[in-house]
């Protein structure tokens, strides 16, 4: 079900015209946003974590090309999604951070972005790429972040349309942050009127500091079950203390912005969700949900067997410890071979 | 069927920690790393599992040494993996376009 919760603002548009479409897709806990240009043009930045799931949305929205993806950052939760997004739409181009990861998932997304021909494209500060009628510039990693650290390497990108404006940011950590606080004015940063939560509500993520300039209309939080707990109670009070609407995709589904030319928006979401406009008032903080307990390691690095887990020294092994598996632990009691 | 007897082996069994086997840390969010495993999926365990001073990125070698399950910091393998990688991200933006993009 659709278009539950709308909200319209901003200057008159043209009816007549195609929008520009932002969906920031539901792929549990990860980001990936899709935009589509009115011209048709379109861009996945990031994949979200599975293949799969980014095969499925990219079937159900129709997509029928790709003109660039982009890794915010190196990530798994990034950038699985993109790995089928460039295997079967071969984009022009793959914008990317310049820092390799070294998993597995890293390499078969550069090997498929080989095969298909796309040409690699390192942020560059405030470079403009033309998505038909929309704006997109890059904000690259500012200087002195540790190259070893993917997420203060994000790149971000800030969508313009007419008077709409969406900022897009990964996993950005505060040390980012203040950078990017330091390079720009704070009237390029804000106001925003879509603003993606940074990485997934962390507690590292955003702060108060740079949601005054960047001054957020409303707040997409990319986000599904996790271990992390996210998004955490801080990064909630702060979207409300700057009085944003706030969406989530693990209780709202995929939430889309559509805005007419001349910056006019509506924002829809996929199901209806438990999150309700932020009060202009002191916020109190909302009661979190419990996290998810951390998965144990699963079969492809269990123990065989007690014998093998005793005769390695290790009985007990327990939940969370390499080398426990299910088929260890009788009692499910979270301890293997007692 | 009684799960904790062994399970036949087969060929298409999944690796065990009868030999070593490389894991990568994906991310680190507080104290849960997400860790990739041999079979390029991705698990969350707790930090304290790995050893000390762990970073994202590098590459973990699990394996049985004297009947001791041993798991280090691979920072061999690591290097390895991180200069091949950055190596052909580098051959892929090396044609990176300056200037304002039209799509």
């Amino acid at each position: 079900m659709r278009g539950l919760l709308a909200l319209t603002v901003l200057a008159l548009g043209t009816a007549q015209a195609a929008p520009l479409t932002i969906r920031f897709l539901d792929v549990g806990q990860g980001d990936a946003v899709l935009i589509t240009s009115p011209e048709g043009k379109s861009v996945l930045y990031d994949g979200g974590r599975s293949e799969a799931r980014m095969q499925t949305l990219l079937r159900q929205y129709g997509v029928q090309g790709l003109d660039l993806v982009a890794a915010s950052h190196g990530d798994a939760d990034h950038i699985t999604g993109l790995i089928p997004a460039v295997t079967l739409y071969k984009p022009k181009f793959f914008l990317n951070n310049g820092i390799a990861a070294t998993t597995q998932t890293w390499n078969k997304l550069i090997t498929a972005t080989q095969k298909a021909g796309t040409q690699g494209l390192v942020a560059r500060d405030q470079q403009v790429i033309n998505l038909g009628s929309v704006k997109l510039t890059v904000l690259a990693p500012p200087p002195g972040m540790p190259r070893g650290e993917q997420n203060v390497n994000s790149v971000g990108l800030l969508v313009q349309y007419g008077s709409f404006r969406a900022l897009l940011t990964g996993d950005s950590e505060t040390a980012e942050t203040a950078g990017w606080l330091k390079r720009y004015p704070a009237s390029f940063l804000g106001p925003i009127d879509v603003y993606k939560s940074i990485h997934h509500g962390a507690a590292n993520g955003d702060s108060a500091a740079w949601l005054a300039a960047v001054r957020p209309r409303n707040v997409v939080i990319g986000v599904g079950p996790n271990n992390y707990g996210h998004p955490t109670g801080a990064a909630l009070n702060l979207y409300r203390k700057v009085g944003a609407n706030v969406f989530r995709t693990d209780q709202q589904g995929t939430v889309t912005v559509t805005v007419q030319p001349g910056g006019k928006y509506a924002i829809t979401t996929e199901r209806q969700g438990g999150v309700k406009p932020a009060p202009a008032a002191t916020p109190t903080p909302r009661p979190q949900p419990a996290p998810t307990p951390v998965t144990p390691p699963p079969s492809s690095v269990y123990y065989p067997n007690c014998a093998a887990a005793r005769a390695a020294g290790a009985a007990p092994v327990r939940v969370g410890q390499p080398g426990y598996g299910r088929h260890l632990d009788r009692d499910g009691d979270g301890v293997g071979c007692e | 069927m009684d799960r904790e007897h062994p399970t036949p082996p087969r060929e298409d069994a999944p690796p065990t920690l009868a030999g070593p086997m490389h894991l990568v840390v994906d991310g680190i969010e507080g104290t849960v790393a997400r860790v990739e495993l041999p079979d390029g999926t991705t698990a969350d365990w707790d930090l304290a599992s790995l050893p000390r001073g762990v970073r994202e990125g590098d590459v973990v070698r699990l394996h049985v040494e004297h009947g001791d399950l041993e798991i280090e910091i691979d920072h061999a393998e690591t290097a390895r993996r991180r200069g091949e990688a950055q190596a052909q991200l580098d051959a892929l933006n090396q044609a990176t376009p300056g200037g304002e993009i039209d799509l």
